[in-house]
Formats: structure tokens, C-alpha cells, sequence
């Protein structure tokens, strides 16, 4: 991600639109008893796209945003968020996944992560949370809701981010079509 | 390919956020009510209230839709549990009030046979109705009794109230109650406590109306009277039912064209629509002298 003013206020932007929406909306739309949770896929699409720095910072700015806003115990939501954020933009610059349905498997794997280290964090801060079956079905229904929200909400930050991306994984895949086999021979061979 | 400045930058951004975590995560646990984390917090949450107000107002009907797809969803399951224990319920409304009723009946039975005028040594014997004539005209009944529980053909039987009818047909184990309603049916009676006799013939078709006939006019009958079998018995022939069960009470009378007789209405006290337990008299008894007018069930 090219690090810029813009980049900035449009991370800051996503962010606070995807809290105030989840303490608004989403966490009050219950399905079968659990919820989507939109702040994770937002870090997790920052991280995909923008890398392991921006990642990581978007991870971080959210949980404090989170712990802020719900007044829960501060800072434990931000090292979790910051760990994830990480670790997505790190497997995105090690792996440079292409695929049209990445988007999918990395939303879901970073909602399961989110949920569960957030237990783990919980249990050890001694918060008060206790992981009952309830809390456990909650965490299924919560990562599946997101795997079906995963590809509308990196869509979305695909586009809102674009301006400021250095690279764009959907242009990358767009560049690695089959070289051409047919037509003037002096286009044969080329990634065009 | 491989910028060490890149690696370096991002493993300090790493640590930089994941160090401020635990700090502040140490700070806010180690702080009073009224720290700065604490009060931070109090303070972001009301300068964002407006604006999750706002939104929340904004998204009321996308939570309501949402909602509303839920509770359908919901109500669905509700409406298969509730279903289910309507059902459940009706059936056991069902037995209650089967139950209900056959205490009712059988409290009419046991308080028939307390009855001052009622034969005693009658050796009842309890059956149930399984079957009743599929006409309208209440002319039959078949009990689940029968000869090897020592009924016989044209023993009387009673329900709650007084005489229904005679035993017609009697198998191993059912048997075949001839109402008093039925064509066919005829039974010797006598108006209590006036004596005056006659044959209880029915008003065929209607089982709430039998018909006390061969009334001579010159001994008027009053309503509201008490009609019970006679039990008559001569040197030839004698009357199948014993004397004094209860048959019905009198309604109205009119006197026929010659008026030479009177023509008695007479009401069942048995209910011949809705009879579920009933009791053969198995043996002839012996007919008590009455004390007094008066009748059961009023």
C-alpha cells in the first residue's frame, strides 16, 4: 500500500464505518442465535490487499476502536486484530494469492482466528467470558455468516482502496493470462 | 526481492502495535475507575453516541427486515411445536372429559340403585357401549358383555337415569340392548305414586318422548309424575322387567278421540343420545315397597 494522506483518512474512513455499523446493525441481526462480524473481514481485506504493515495498523486502530466504543477491557481486541492483520498480509506477500476466491478462505480462516484467540485472550485476562457450548455455536455461525460476507466486503475494500494500492491482486491475475497462441505472429507469446 | 529496510520496518510495526497492546491492556488493568483509559473511554463513547444513534436509526429498517425474516422463520418452528402440543392437549381433553363422563354416568348408576322404589339383588353387571345403531331411530345399543359374563336374552338394562331397554342378542362376549325407543318395544308401567298402569310404547324417532298408553281416562294423570316399570306378573305370562325402575317423568297428557284413554307423554330420565356405561340386571331382584313420591335425577 502506497503510505499517503488519502490512504490514511480511507483506512480510517472503512474502519469507523465498519464499527459503527457492526455496534449498530450487524451485532443485532442474530441468526440462528450468532452474528456476522464485519470488523475482521475489513482488517482482514486491508491486510490482503495493503500488506503486513498496513494490516497490522488497521488491525490494531480497530480493536482500540472496538475497545473504545464497547468499553471492553482496552487493548485486547487490538492485539488480536493486529496479530491477524499481520498474519494476513503476510501470507498475502509470501503467497501472492490470485484467485477470484482467496477472498473467501482468507475471511473465513481470519474469522475463526479472531474468534478463537479472542476466547483464548478472554479466558486468560480472566474478563469474565466462559466458553460454553453457546459461545462455541455462536463462533461457527459468526465464522460461516462471514465466509458468506467475505466476498462482498473485500470487493467493496478493493475498490474503495484502490487508489492507494501498490499492488492489485486482481490485476495481477488479470496479467497472468496464457500467453496468446494465436493471431499476428508478432503478438504470439506475449502476456497480453 | 528481499529489502532488509522493508523486513525491518515491518517486524518494528509488528512489535511497535503488539507492545502498545499489552501495555495499554496492562495500564487499563492497572488502573482505577477513573484512569485515563477509563475515562478515554467514557469520553470516545459519548462523542461516537450521536453518530451510532444516527446510524442505528438509519439501519432500524434493515434490522427490522432482518428481524422480521427471523421471527418468520421462528414462528414456523413455534407453529410445528404448538401443533404438536394442541394435539397433544385435545387428546387429553379428550380423555378427561371421556373420563368425566363416565363418572358422571356411573354416579347416576350407583345413585339410581340408592333410589327407595329401585328392585334390590339385581346382581348388576357394568358393560360399555361399543356400537349403537347407525339410524337415527335410538333403537339399538351393543355392550361389551355377554353370556360369559352371565347376561342372558331379555334381561333389562339401566343407565345413569333409569330403564334404556332389554337384551335382545347375547354372544360369548357382547350382547344387544333393545332401546325403550325402538318400534318394536313395549314396557308394562305404572305412574308413581298413583298407581295407574299402562305400556310404555315409543314416539319413534324421538328419544326424548315415549308414550304411556292404555291410560284409562277415568284416573287422571298429573304431570310432572314419576313412570316406573310395574313388574306386573299373572298366572300366564309376566313382565320381563322388575318392578320399580325408574322409566321417565310425565310431560303432558291428552286424552285420546273417544277419550276413553289417556294418551301420556313421558320423558326418559336416561339420556338414549349419549349413553356410554350401562348395567344389566342379571337377576329378577325383589321390588322394595316405596316411602314416598319422588323421583331421580328431578
Amino acid at each position: 500500500m502506497i503510505l499517503s494522506v488519502g490512504a490514511f483518512v480511507r483506512v480510517g474512513i472503512l474502519l469507523l464505518v465498519a464499527v459503527v455499523l457492526e455496534l449498530s446493525a450487524l451485532s443485532q441481526l442474530t441468526v440462528f442465535g450468532g452474528h456476522a462480524d464485519l470488523v475482521v473481514l475489513v482488517v482482514a481485506a486491508v491486510a490482503y490487499y495493503g500488506g503486513s504493515i498496513a494490516g497490522c495498523s488497521a488491525g490494531f486502530a480497530a480493536g482500540m476502536l472496538i475497545d473504545l466504543l464497547i468499553g471492553t477491557t482496552m487493548g485486547a481486541s487490538s492485539l488480536v486484530l493486529t496479530a491477524i492483520g499481520y498474519g494476513v498480509g503476510r501470507y498475502r506477500e509470501v503467497r501472492d494469492p490470485s484467485h477470484g476466491l482467496m477472498p473467501v478462505a482468507v475471511g473465513t480462516i481470519a474469522t475463526a482466528c479472531w474468534v478463537v484467540a479472542f476466547a483464548a485472550v478472554a479466558l486468560m485476562l480472566d474478563i469474565g467470558a466462559r466458553v460454553s457450548p453457546l459461545v462455541l455455536r455462536d463462533m461457527i455461525i459468526t465464522v460461516l455468516l462471514n465466509a458468506l460476507l467475505a466476498l462482498p466486503v473485500f470487493t467493496g475494500c478493493r475498490k474503495l482502496l484502490r487508489p492507494s494500492l501498490a499492488v492489485d491482486p486482481l490485476e495481477l491475475r488479470r496479467r497472468r493470462r496464457p500467453p496468446r497462441e494465436a493471431g499476428p505472429l508478432g503478438l504470439r507469446g506475449m502476456e497480453i | 526481492m528481499y529489502d532488509r529496510k522493508v523486513v525491518r520496518r515491518r517486524r518494528a510495526a509488528l512489535a511497535v502495535f503488539v507492545i502498545l497492546s499489552i501495555a495499554i491492556l496492562t495500564a487499563y488493568f492497572g488502573e482505577s475507575g477513573g484512569g485515563f483509559f477509563h475515562t478515554l473511554q467514557r469520553g470516545t463513547q459519548e462523542a461516537v453516541a450521536p453518530i451510532e444513534t444516527g446510524a442505528s436509526r438509519a439501519l432500524k429498517p434493515v434490522r427490522d427486515f432482518f428481524g422480521w425474516a427471523g421471527d418468520t422463520i421462528d414462528a414456523k418452528d413455534q407453529n410445528a411445536d404448538l401443533k404438536k402440543e394442541v394435539q397433544q392437549l385435545r387428546s387429553e381433553l379428550a380423555k378427561a372429559q371421556t373420563e368425566l363422563r363416565d363418572a358422571d354416568q356411573l354416579d347416576g348408576l350407583a345413585s339410581l340403585h340408592e333410589e327407595n322404589y329401585f328392585p334390590q339383588s339385581t346382581a348388576p353387571v357394568t358393560a360399555r357401549v361399543i356400537a349403537r345403531s347407525a339410524t337415527v331411530w335410538y333403537s339399538t345399543l351393543k355392550i361389551d358383555k355377554g353370556s360369559d359374563d352371565g347376561l342372558r336374552e331379555n334381561q333389562p338394562v339401566i343407565a345413569a337415569g333409569g330403564l334404556i331397554g332389554k337384551l335382545t342378542s347375547v354372544t360369548g362376549g357382547t350382547a344387544e340392548v333393545r332401546l325403550i325407543t325402538d318400534g318394536q318395544s313395549g314396557v308394562s308401567a305404572q305412574v308413581f305414586p298413583a298407581g295407574v298402569t299402562g305400556v310404555v310404547r315409543p314416539e319413534v324417532g324421538n328419544p326424548k318422548d315415549l308414550l304411556l298408553e292404555h291410560v284409562e281416562s277415568d284416573r287422571r294423570v298429573t304431570e310432572n309424575t314419576l313412570v316406573i316399570t310395574s313388574g306386573f306378573k299373572s298366572s300366564r305370562t309376566e313382565s320381563l322387567f322388575p318392578r320399580g325402575i325408574p322409566i321417565g317423568r310425565v310431560t303432558k297428557v291428552d286424552l285420546d278421540e273417544l277419550e276413553t284413554y289417556q294418551r301420556v307423554h313421558v320423558k326418559p330420565f336416561a339420556d338414549l343420545q349419549r349413553i356410554d356405561i350401562v348395567q344389566v340386571l342379571t337377576r329378577r331382584g325383589v321390588a322394595q315397597q316405596a316411602a314416598s313420591a319422588g323421583g331421580p335425577g328431578g
